[in-house]
């Protein structure tokens, strides 16, 4: 069992910086948790202290039952897999697998045993003998992978480990992890600041900022209920759009473009006194429509708007304009042939949008 | 030596790497041909430890023993005479200062690991059981790692955190006891201000610059630099990175998440404020080191 359970963590350096603040999370056994963020979030700083590598200023942390605060790294029973996929230049593969088993005094039998073993996991036993520099980047990547499995611990910790490899070898990678997780079954704390990688390789994900954990939920939870805007804009790509403006009626008002609420939302909408008040509307590129069929369906949500840009990206387009003078990305299917410098009508699926509170950014519940 | 040291002190003893362990009731020296010997504390009085401290070595029981060339270079960077020619060199070196957590590794361990990422040998000088100093020499190869990476690699196998100064390549032995010591003293200073696990003797002149100025000339140039923005962390923390992205606004944005335009709005406000447009170099040097005289 490797349950880890953080609690009230708080990381502070130099006395005043405070880079983690009241971190409270529970990592169930054998998932894959992703911690996201920008820069200077806190994502690396938490991994860190769950390694043992930062001492934490104030909090809990276990990993099963057992309080580790003051328990050694290297007792730690965890793996690391770093940002450099370097590995040791003059040793060849098996020995760089193997060398973090002979400085802790393992028998040859056993580390043979797991170094073949780990091997046959990742499809390096013919590479054993090899040097790194007769490796190709993503055969690399697996070696420095291989030097974690040898080591047979409760859980991974991996910083930013695709961030170093071209954008091809990444995607490959991420798979490759996915499926070593699905075979391991180690439980598995993984940063990045890529909300791709996230979303695709998250058992749950934890989204931070300063600092704070902003949402906590699997992929699809945090990405279609963002608890506040921050989350919604970090999440998806292209990212979600905001858009001001103000209740009146049964309608979200931006200048001249009247758009109607859902029955629902605006019932949520007028119980917690927003009418009559600036909110922001969030609504995916994808629930921007642009097909005759769904524009027919929803005459009131329907607007026209010029076409500045036009990303033919194969079976669909982004489309970049604005509405009252706020710009906005829509996805459209490919076949209706939108164009920039077009004028065309689009509307909105309300029924998928978020209302947040302008001053809280929280989403409106 | 060891049979005349023998008959002064009857519990001398030799220590047998791998046969026998190092007991910790006895103190323990090196000897001019390397060899570790250990007296029983009970035989020896304050005087006779300085007096053995003064001929031999000291030997702390966590740290490697020195081969004859980490012998060499120690003598030459103790030395109070000229060390121009000390000894011949076979190619340029630099000394990289580093520092581990305390009481989570053996120095030999790490010793070990540190000599797998060279092609060669390298000198390791422990100063004590959490600090010292790698002799790097100059090498052309296309498998040289950088420190970060080295870094990465020991981090995973030794699960400790590590800290490197780099210092510059030097062709002569002129002076290197000197070097040595501004070096690691530069080290320590410089690790007092930034987090960076690797710092170049480069990266370091801001810090040491803002360290050897007065307390109230530093106060005077964050107040007078910074203005209201002196405790505004966020603004403060958007420039440190812009500085950090060679004032290129899209990376920042990215760096930072945040849109180009905020940014950019972001900016004219410091500017509007303060007068001083960090979108130039000449800006904004002096707004970094600034920000450094708060910390």
């Amino acid at each position: 069992m490797a349950e880890l359970r953080l609690v009230g963590i708080k990381k502070v350096y130099d006395k005043d910086v405070v880079s983690v603040k009241d971190f409270n999370l529970e990592i169930r056994d054998k998932e894959f948790l992703v911690l996201v963020g920008p820069s200077g979030c806190g994502k690396s700083t938490t991994l860190r202290m769950i390694a043992g590598l930062e001492e934490i200023t104030e909090g809990d942390l276990y990993i099963g039952d057992k309080r580790v605060n003051d328990v050694a790294p290297k007792d730690r029973d965890i793996a690391m897999v770093f940002q450099n996929y370097a590995l040791y230049p003059h040793m060849d593969v098996y020995n760089n697998m193997a060398f973090g088993l002979k400085l802790r005094k393992f028998k040859k039998d056993e580390i043979k045993k797991r170094v073949d073993n780990a091997a046959k996991i990742l499809g390096l036993e013919e590479l054993l003998d090899r040097k790194p520099k007769a490796l190709s980047g993503g055969q690399r990547q697996r070696v420095a992978l291989g030097r974690a499995i040898v080591r047979d611990a409760e859980v991974f910790l991996m910083d930013e480990p695709l961030s170093n490899l071209d954008a091809k070898l990444r995607v490959q990678m991420r798979a490759e992890i996915q499926k070593l997780h699905a075979r391991l079954q180690t439980t598995t704390v993984y940063v990045t600041h890529d909300q791709t990688e996230a979303m695709t390789m998250a058992t749950r994900l934890v989204v931070m900022k300063d600092g704070i954990i902003q949402q906590v939920g699997e992929p699809k939870e945090v990405y279609d209920f963002p608890n506040n805007i921050f989350v919604g804009g970090f999440i998806g790509s292209p990212a979600m759009n905001f858009l001001n403006g103000k209740i009146e009626g049964n309608h979200f008002v931006m200048g001249d473009v009247k758009v109607e609420i859902p029955e629902g939302k605006l019932k949520t909408l007028r119980d917690q006194g927003y009418v009559g008040k600036d909110i922001v509307l969030g609504i995916r590129p994808e629930d921007i429509h642009d097909e005759p069929l769904y524009l027919k369906s929803s005459p009131e949500t329907k607007f026209s708007a010029h076409i500045e840009v036009a990303e033919l990206m194969g079976s669909e387009i982004v489309l970049y304009s604005k509405v009252d003078d706020q710009d906005f990305v829509a996805r459209v299917d490919a076949r209706f042939n939108a164009t920039a410098g077009q004028t065309i009508d689009f509307a909105f699926n309300l029924s998928k949008a978020h209302f947040f509170d302008k001053e809280t950014e929280e989403r409106i519940k | 030596m060891i049979n005349q040291l023998r008959k002064v002190y009857s519990t001398l003893i030799v220590y047998n790497e791998g046969k026998n362990k190092l007991d910790q009731n006895y103190k323990w020296f090196v000897t001019g041909n390397h060899e570790v010997i250990g007296i029983h504390e009970d035989e020896l009085t304050s005087k006779d430890i300085s007096l053995l401290e003064a001929f031999l070595v000291p030997y702390n029981i966590e740290l490697p023993i020195l081969t004859e060339e980490e012998e060499k270079w120690r003598q030459v960077i103790q030395s109070k005479e000229p060390t121009d020619n000390a000894f011949e060199l076979d190619s340029s070196f630099r000394f990289v200062y580093f520092f581990i957590s305390e009481n989570q590794i053996s120095p030999n361990l790490f010793n070990d690991a540190i000599h797998e990422l060279f092609a060669k040998r390298v000198p390791i000088l422990w100063k004590n059981g959490s600090e010292g100093i790698i002799i790097e020499k100059q090498q052309d190869s296309d498998e040289n790692l950088s420190y970060d990476q080295i870094i990465d690699v020991l981090m995973s196998d030794l699960y400790v955190n590590i800290n490197f100064f780099v210092g510059p390549f030097k062709e002569d032995l002129k002076e290197i006891n000197h070097h040595f010591e501004t070096l690691t003293n530069d080290a320590k200073t410089v690790f007092g201000y930034t987090n960076k696990p690797v710092v170049t003797y480069v990266d370091a002149i801001p810090y040491l610059l803002i360290h050897q100025t007065e307390p109230e000339l530093r106060d005077e140039i964050s107040k007078t630099i910074l203005q209201e923005y002196l405790d505004d962390e966020d603004t403060l923390k958007m420039i440190e990175t812009f500085v950090q992205c060679n004032l290129n606004i899209s990376e920042t944005a990215k760096e930072l998440y945040m849109h180009r335009n905020s940014l950019q709005y972001r900016l004219d406000r410091f500017l509007e404020k303060t007068g001083i447009d960090v979108r130039q170099f000449q800006h904004a040097m002096p707004v970094y080191l600034a920000m450094l005289a708060r910390k």
